[in-house]
């Protein structure tokens, strides 16, 4: 348990009716304690029904937990109680593209792009999801121009080719905006592995602040069954995992090769 | 004074590039043991490394990747490579030039005296 959990346990266990039940509960989805900061949310959300980072806090853990409806509906709580609050659009957005309302995630995203300009990787999300609504469109109204359009799921295919390998990237809130996780029954874990390991970028960024070394470009770690490489990426993190039969330096070459893919794909340095 | 960790931080402080190398316990980041150039501030190395290491371990864990071994984190200023095995972690700290290939082989050969 991290100093900053065990602080904020002990604060909220002295004053249950604390308000710090929202830094608690994000620390521990941080910290890839899902179900445990549903509980801490939850409850904290029983009592303070009406404080929208309550109402958001539990809206993120319902992503994490697959629960997009339960999501939704908090997000929808939060733009009741705080109109225009950035993160509930932007959740908003995510949660009506993984359902498939196009037209609402654009509604979203535009407004949480116009909340925030300088949100790259939103507007990276907003232009998948007018592809998206493209490539939906029936052919006698497609568009007079050709347009490239890209599946932000399958983003990185070109560069990990049919090789097991898989690269996702994250915005700063730890939300998947192009790549996948796919298991070998077909299931794409992207969200859950992203959860867990963006984690680590948050850590390394706390170091770097104390320590003095600029700014950190790339993170490298070998576990049991798979090598891990990340860097920053648009305000997010790219992430590339292969099994631990390819060798680290490929792994490495993999990681510029997907930041070159995200750079061409936002038309921008990554 | 001598420890049991004397040999290895001779070996692994003697690479080109490298300016300290320790051995932290993870759960405290505490050193146990440092070899370290004057100016490296050893405390603090030790305890953020081992907070990502551990961190890492843990996200590796949830991810269902299994144990973590090695760990690297290339900055403008530096390296840090990390390796850790029944509750300690050998804490490298590097000028960017070093060879971080000849130096991991090096630290998780010397994991192997941990037991």
């Amino acid at each position: 348990m991290s100093d900053d959990i065990r602080a904020l346990s002990e604060t909220l266990a002295a004053d249950p009716s604390s308000v710090v039940f929202v830094q608690l509960g994000e620390a521990l989805r941080r910290s890839g304690q899902v179900e445990l900061a549903w509980r801490v949310a939850t409850r904290g959300l029983e009592r303070h029904a009406q404080r929208a980072d309550a109402h958001d806090l539990v809206a993120r853990i319902a992503i994490d937990r697959g629960d997009f409806a339960r999501a939704r509906r908090e997000w929808e709580s939060v733009l009741i109680l705080a109109p225009g609050h950035g993160g509930a659009q932007k959740g908003l957005g995510f949660v009506c593209f993984q359902q498939g309302d196009l037209d609402e995630a654009a509604r979203y995203l535009r407004a949480a792009l116009a909340d925030d300009p300088r949100d790259h990787a939103l507007a990276a999300a907003l232009d998948t999801v007018r592809a998206s609504q493209l490539d939906r469109r029936p052919i006698e109204e497609g568009p007079t121009v050709p347009a490239v359009v890209v599946d932000a799921r399958t983003l990185f295919n070109e560069v990990l080719g049919d090789a097991p390998q898989t690269a996702i990237l994250l915005d700063a809130d730890g939300y998947v905006v192009a790549g996948q996780y796919l298991t070998a029954d077909g299931r794409d874990l992207g969200a859950d592995i992203g959860a867990q390991l963006s984690g680590v970028s948050d850590e390394a960024n706390r170091a770097m602040r104390h320590l003095g070394l600029g700014r950190w470009h790339q993170i490298v770690f070998e576990a049991e069954t798979a090598s891990v490489a990340m860097a920053p990426s648009g305000g997010g993190v790219l992430l590339v995992a292969a099994p631990r039969s390819v060798p680290l330096g490929y792994v490495r070459r993999l990681l510029e090769r997907s930041l070159e893919r995200v750079q061409r794909w936002m038309g921008r340095p990554a | 004074m001598t420890s049991p960790f004397t040999t290895l931080l001779a070996s692994l402080i003697r690479h080109r590039g490298v300016t300290g190398c320790m051995v932290v316990g993870e759960a405290d980041g505490m050193i146990v043991d440092s070899s370290l150039q004057i100016g490296v501030n050893g405390d603090a190395f030790a305890a953020l490394t081992a907070s990502m290491y551990r961190k890492a371990r843990r996200a590796a864990a949830a991810a269902g990747f299994g144990a973590t071994g090695f760990f690297e984190l290339d900055a403008e200023g530096g390296r840090m490579c990390a390796a850790g095995r029944n509750d300690l972690v050998i804490v490298v700290v590097a000028e960017p030039r070093v060879n971080v290939g000849l130096l991991r082989v090096e630290m998780l050969k010397a994991l192997e005296s941990f037991g």
